[in-house]
């Protein structure tokens, strides 16, 4: 079996996700012995080239066509390569470039795809790749028909392989520049003004309620907790109406809906109109002082006590880890 | 001097030329009124009859009471409401006297009797008739000028208008030169015993101290008596044009529909809107009739205005302003290009910013319902998809889960974990339902209110039982939001419900439920009887089944909510329960009906804008003025938005509903 | 010249519903659920609308790809504003090459300049058929559009993506998927729906547009993820991590 792992960079360096992804695809590929490439786009990547050599062969794409990630022109690229190299499963990392770029490439390349993989096992000869449905209220086992496979996998399904003590090789891969589609444009990315994702995006959002008395507080202890997971913050009407957080990030029936992987209460009540915003989260966790808040009953996990020595604890020993 | 002999000779001194062009002139004026007035109301005709019009004794009475008797004058704006009265009255008897005079003049005609020789104006009859007029005509002087001098204020809530000037002006020149006509006749008529007028006689007598004689007098009260007819027969023609015209579109109004109750919104079923294509108010002729009188007898005094809360908490909404920008588009009905009601002329804005407290309603001394017609414009938004945000996804999970939360039915019993709680299937032969909302099913604060009171319940021994999971939102949200057939599908499963189970009599902590399940539920075919909690604890208290220790002696302030002391008349029963439980009540300053609204009311509960821009900021400052620690509060949105209100001030000011205090000294006596 | 806005649609459940899993492992319960159009469907609908009250000569038409059933939300659709809808009828439900494949062939016959449709079905939650149908069509294509500035001949799209807010510059004909913040669609009333049965709804087969259905992704299993709270109470922060780590595949 050939897996062709599509590479996502920041121009320097392999994102954490495509490391992960290399791992899911050992995992795939070890089964028969067949093997691991990573295919490297962009214009100039021999930085990101060489640190993915680090986990084993790599193809480099590189032209100034490709400088920027337009799926127009990537996914034509990589279908190409998957080919001309005889690629059986095209992999990724779940991400919003991932979905942009290999969506299309699955769309190029005969729709056997599945996204947001999360395991996978052997049956009979089959691969049964499992994924999540209905906002991940139920795993849903899948069987591909066609090939190549096309697939998009959670970072958290595998873990990076090793870094390889001698590097792979890195082999160019011809870009034939004029053939590629041009309808469309790259005009520039806007970082965001907060470092952290959206509240509605996220998969894990840490918000603070009326536990917290100050903005720095909010600051320091909801972002510090939600900086560790790279998650959003958000906010209770209740700190909100005080002045001590913005608009933007409350949560509940008439501020924002999310439904994150993991929902952390952090001084909040549980009033209905906040359950309201965030009831279909995966997991609850609740820590409030008061025993007889309502978020508890609707939480998994809940801690009664301070949250300026639970918050900081959490921080500290998560940061450990 | 004898009684018999007192008269006067009515249109004496006028000859019969005059007394011709005067005929005419006032035949002019009379069409000119007509013509004028045929205007207004042949686009009235334009609107939608409806069924509920008075019978001819309710007329009867109506006219008695509200229009006569200026009941609807209320006790807002005491100064103006009696100098009103004093201007009607006066101007209503001086009426029916030259009425009167016109009937004497006819009859004396017809009789044949010399000029000196009236029919039945004179007398006794002429010795009362007198004197009545004459203080009627100091009435109207009286009501003028306090109307007139009350324009030097600058009271930005009545809109004044230049026309005024010319009625207000026209009027007191009629009362003023009615008297100085008076006086002239009496000089130039001598009449006999002119002290009966004793108004005229002093002008008289003021008259003849500075010189005029009989011969003079002549004169000078045929020019004065022109100047007076040509003025009233100047105003009359001006009735249908001017800001007088609220006295027929108001009295029409008053007298010709029984006053609307409270809480109560016009019905419009789908069957109807799939025949007529309409939905809501898009235009005017979608009004009912009544409605288009309606924006006629607004005199834009902006009493509406003062009451409303939203207006108060700055949001663009004035109710007088809406009646007259719908006013204002009277000349278009019947263009086919007039621009659109909602959106248009009244902005979505100003629409989504009412809380449906029903205070405008119940101050108009006209009769003018300007929730009905912001209701209706709201109707006419969903209806046309110009509704989203929070209240477009509030409607959509009421209609689909029968909650405004969207969450699961499977968890409406969720609240009665621990506690005794039958549901109709449990306890068939209950005496009456707890109607729980959806509040205290799925707001964990206003739980405490639902268990309160089954703990209440149970002391008393009453036999009650719950509608369980199958309990629905009452709707009363979407109606109020315009959402009619999301009300009426939910209203249709709770009726069917309660049928099944031969509901009569319903109890609920809930002002909202309580006035949807009793006004609004007759429309899906629903009629019971409906108490509020603070009703159902007062009675079981007297009748004593509820046995309570007055020792918890706190001392407490008690918002009264909108819908419970306002659109539904209960001020006395919460007190009543309070007080059985010890507490004493230190009243906040805007209590029982003239309560503040809490802002929750009107759909505006999904609406939510920032703390500084929320309807009924203002009623927080006030409870956080007046110091309470406690705050007695009796309906789950009341809570909710003096609750989270009152978080952003202090946090020490506990807010429990009426109930929970009430089984605090339950407990206490074992 | 018409400006032709597709909108392709899907009928999923009601976000607040609760999913269960069937006793036969292999379909959702469906028995309680009510079904809606797919919320980033909808987005795509009001922006379709937001663009013909833009510009001139845009007709919207909706396409649903289902059952007799479908056409609630076709007319929920029409509702709000769309022009005209089209129900493709085919089984449900069917893989997302396969709804593109419909799709394609649809856009084949009727030209239109743009195909804005959500970004993911809250059911699948694949987020491929717009992709796939772009790349068979071989449009440009810009997913998860927040907003979108058209002009004659194309737009720019602001997309939202993982680093930021990414800006794209597109030609029509084009797909644009949306994301949440592209708009808040408006509410469809029952009076809406009502005037909305004048518009036609347009039926068309599988044979009319000689598709043969070749099933990519064939479903073997679903397993329920427990929705009950645990509602458990910890002692101390390191207790909380690990059920953390035990429980979610955060870590």
């Amino acid at each position: 079996m050939h897996v062709l792992v599509l590479a996502e960079h920041d121009g320097k360096r392999l994102r954490a996700g495509t490391a992960a992804a290399l791992g899911f695809a050992r995992d795939l590929a070890e089964h028969d012995g067949g093997t691991v490439t990573c295919l490297v786009l962009g214009e100039h990547v021999d930085d990101v080239a060489n640190d993915a050599a680090d986990y084993g062969e790599v193809l480099m794409g590189a032209h100034a066509v490709l400088a920027d990630p337009l799926a127009e022109r990537w996914a034509e690229v990589t279908a190409g390569v998957v080919r001309s190299e005889s690629v059986d499963i095209l992999l990724g990392a779940s991400s919003t470039f991932a979905r942009d770029v290999l969506g299309r490439a699955g769309g190029l390349l005969g729709g056997a795809m599945a996204s947001d993989v999360t395991g996978f096992r052997r049956d009979e000869g089959r691969l049964i790749w499992q994924r999540p449905m209905y906002a991940g209220a139920v795993t849903a086992s899948v069987v591909l028909h066609g090939r190549p496979l096309v697939i998009t996998v959670r970072p958290t399904a595998a873990e990076a392989p090793q870094p390889r003590l001698q590097p792979g090789s890195i082999t160019p891969v011809e870009i034939d520049a004029d053939r590629l589609p041009s309808s469309t444009g790259y005009l520039g990315l806007d970082g965001r003004p907060s470092h952290r994702p959206d509240v509605t995006e996220a998969r894990v959002v840490v918000s603070g309620g009326r536990g917290l008395k100050t903005t720095d507080d909010f600051e320091r202890l909801v972002g510090g907790l939600a900086d560790v997971f790279d998650g959003a913050t958000g906010s209770s009407r209740a700190l909100v109406d005080a002045g001590l957080t913005r608009n933007d990030l409350q949560v509940g029936q008439t501020g924002k809906v999310v439904a994150p992987e993991l929902y952390i209460a952090v001084g909040i009540s549980g009033a209905v109109q906040h359950l309201a915003g965030m009831k279909n989260s995966r997991t609850i966790v609740a820590i409030n002082s008061d025993p007889h808040a309502p978020i508890f009953e609707v939480a998994d996990y809940g801690i009664v006590g301070d949250l300026y020595d639970i918050v900081p604890e959490m921080i500290q020993q998560l940061d450990a880890d | 001097m004898p009684i018999e002999t007192l008269t006067r000779e009515i249109f004496g001194n006028i000859g019969p030329v005059p007394k011709a062009i005067f005929y005419a002139t006032a035949t002019v004026a009379g069409l000119v009124a007509a013509a004028t007035a045929w205007k207004r109301i042949r686009r009235w005709k334009l609107g939608r009859p409806e069924d509920s019009r008075n019978s001819l004794g309710q007329v009867l009475r109506a006219v008695a009471g509200r229009v006569l008797g200026q009941a609807t004058l209320g006790k807002t704006r005491p100064a103006a409401s009696a100098a009103h009265r004093c201007l009607f009255v006066g101007f209503a008897v001086l009426t029916l006297g030259t009425v009167l005079i016109a009937v004497e003049h006819v009859a004396s005609l017809i009789a044949g009797r010399a000029s000196d020789d009236p029919v039945f104006h004179k007398g006794l009859y002429y010795a009362i008739y007198e004197p009545v007029m004459d203080l009627a005509g100091l009435a109207v002087l009286l009501g003028t000028g306090w109307f007139l001098l009350r324009r030097r204020r600058a009271d930005s809530s009545i809109e004044h208008r230049t026309s005024d000037w010319f009625v207000l002006g026209g009027l007191l020149f009629l009362a003023a030169s009615g008297f100085l006509v008076e006086g002239l006749r009496i000089i130039e008529a001598d009449s006999p015993g002119r002290w009966v007028s004793f108004v005229g006689a002093t002008v008289a007598g003021l008259l003849e101290a500075i010189g005029v004689t009989r011969t003079s007098a002549v004169l000078l009260h045929q020019v004065n008596w022109w100047l007076h007819a040509v003025v009233a027969l100047g105003l009359l023609a001006a009735v249908p044009s001017t800001r007088l015209w609220h006295a027929v579109a108001g009295g029409l109004l008053l007298s010709g529909h029984p006053q609307r109750t409270l809480g109560t919104l016009t019905s419009v079923t789908i069957e109807e809107v799939e025949a007529t294509g309409i939905y809501g108010t898009g235009q005017l002729t979608h009004l009912a009739i009544r409605q288009l009188v309606s924006l006629e007898a607004c005199v834009s005094c902006g009493r509406c205005q003062d009451e409303c809360p939203a207006h108060a908490a700055g949001k663009p909404l004035s109710p007088r302003n809406v009646v007259q920008d719908l006013a204002a588009q009277l000349p278009e009905i019947f263009s086919d290009n007039a621009p659109v009601l909602a959106g248009e002329v009244v902005s979505e804005e100003t629409l989504w910013s009412c809380t449906a407290c029903s205070a405008c309603v119940e101050v108009c001394p006209l009769g003018v319902d300007p929730l009905e017609l912001i209701v209706g414009m709201r109707r006419h938004l969903v209806g046309t998809a110009a509704v989203r945000g929070s209240a477009a996804s509030t409607l959509g999970k009421l209609g689909r889960s029968g909650n405004p939360w969207g969450l699961p039915a499977d968890q409406r019993m969720d609240w009665a974990e621990g506690l005794e709680v039958p549901t109709v299937d449990e306890q068939p032969d209950f005496d009456v339902l707890y109607w729980v909302g959806c509040a205290a099913a799925y707001d964990r604060s206003s739980r405490r209110t639902a268990r309160a009171m089954v703990r209440l319940l149970h002391a008393a021994n009453v036999r009650f039982a719950v509608l369980g999971e199958r309990e629905r939102c009452t709707g009363e949200s979407a109606r109020r939001m315009g959402e009619e057939f999301v009300f009426a599908e939910l209203a249709a499963a709770n009726v069917a419900e309660l049928s099944r189970h031969e509901v009569t009599r319903i109890v609920t902590h809930c002002p909202h439920c309580l006035n949807s399940l009793k006004h609004d539920y007759p429309d899906a075919g629903g009629h019971y009887e409906v108490v509020h909690h603070s009703e159902f604890l007062a009675e079981l208290v007297d009748q004593g089944r509820l046995v309570v220790d007055q020792s918890n002696g706190q001392a407490v302030t008690f918002h009264d909510p909108c819908y419970l002391a306002r659109v539904n008349g209960i001020v006395d029963a919460p007190r009543e329960v309070l007080r059985a439980s010890g507490a004493t009540i230190d009243e906040l300053p805007r209590n029982g009906c003239r309560t503040a609204c809490c802002g929750g009311g009107g759909g505006r509960m999904w609406l939510d804008d920032g703390p500084d821009e929320r309807v009924g900021r203002d009623r927080i400052d006030e409870i956080t003025e007046a110091g309470a620690e406690t705050v007695v509060v009796s309906c789950p949105f009341c809570r909710t938005m003096i609750g989270d209100g009152l978080a952003t001030q202090t946090a020490s000011v506990n807010v429990v509903d009426l109930a929970e205090v009430l089984v605090e000294s339950l407990e206490e006596s074992g | 010249m018409s400006f032709l806005v597709l909108v392709p649609t899907k009928r999923v459940p009601d976000t607040d519903g609760v999913i269960r899993v069937a006793p036969d492992g292999l379909n959702v319960d469906s028995s309680h659920l009510s079904f809606v159009i797919n919320p980033f469907d909808a987005i795509a609908v009001e922006e379709a609308l937001r663009l013909q009250e833009r510009r001139d000569d845009v007709e919207v038409v909706v396409v649903g790809i289902g059952g007799e059933a479908y056409e609630d939300e076709l007319r929920s659709a029409l509702a709000m504003g769309a022009d005209r809808a089209i129900r493709v009828d085919a089984p449900e439900p069917l893989d997302p090459w396969n709804v593109s494949s419909i799709l394609a062939e649809l856009a084949r016959r009727l030209e239109p300049q743009l195909v804005l449709m959500g970004k993911q079905a809250v059911d699948d939650d694949s987020a491929q058929a717009g992709q796939f149908l772009a790349a068979r069509l071989g449009w440009p294509q810009a997913t998860f559009a927040s907003r979108i500035d058209d002009s004659d001949h194309g737009a720019q799209v602001a997309r939202e993506t993982d680093h930021g807010i990414e800006t794209v510059s597109i030609t029509f004909p084009a797909v644009i998927t949306t994301d949440l913040r592209l708009n808040e669609p408006r509410y469809a009333s029952l009076p809406g729906i009502l005037a909305a049965r004048k518009k036609p709804i347009e039926e068309i087969t599988l044979e009319e547009l000689e598709i043969e259905i070749e099933p990519r992704v064939e479903l073997v299993g679903l397993e329920q993820v427990s929705s009950r709270r645990a509602g458990q109470q910890l002692d101390t922060v390191t207790q909380l991590l690990e059920c953390l780590r035990n429980n979610t595949d955060l870590f």
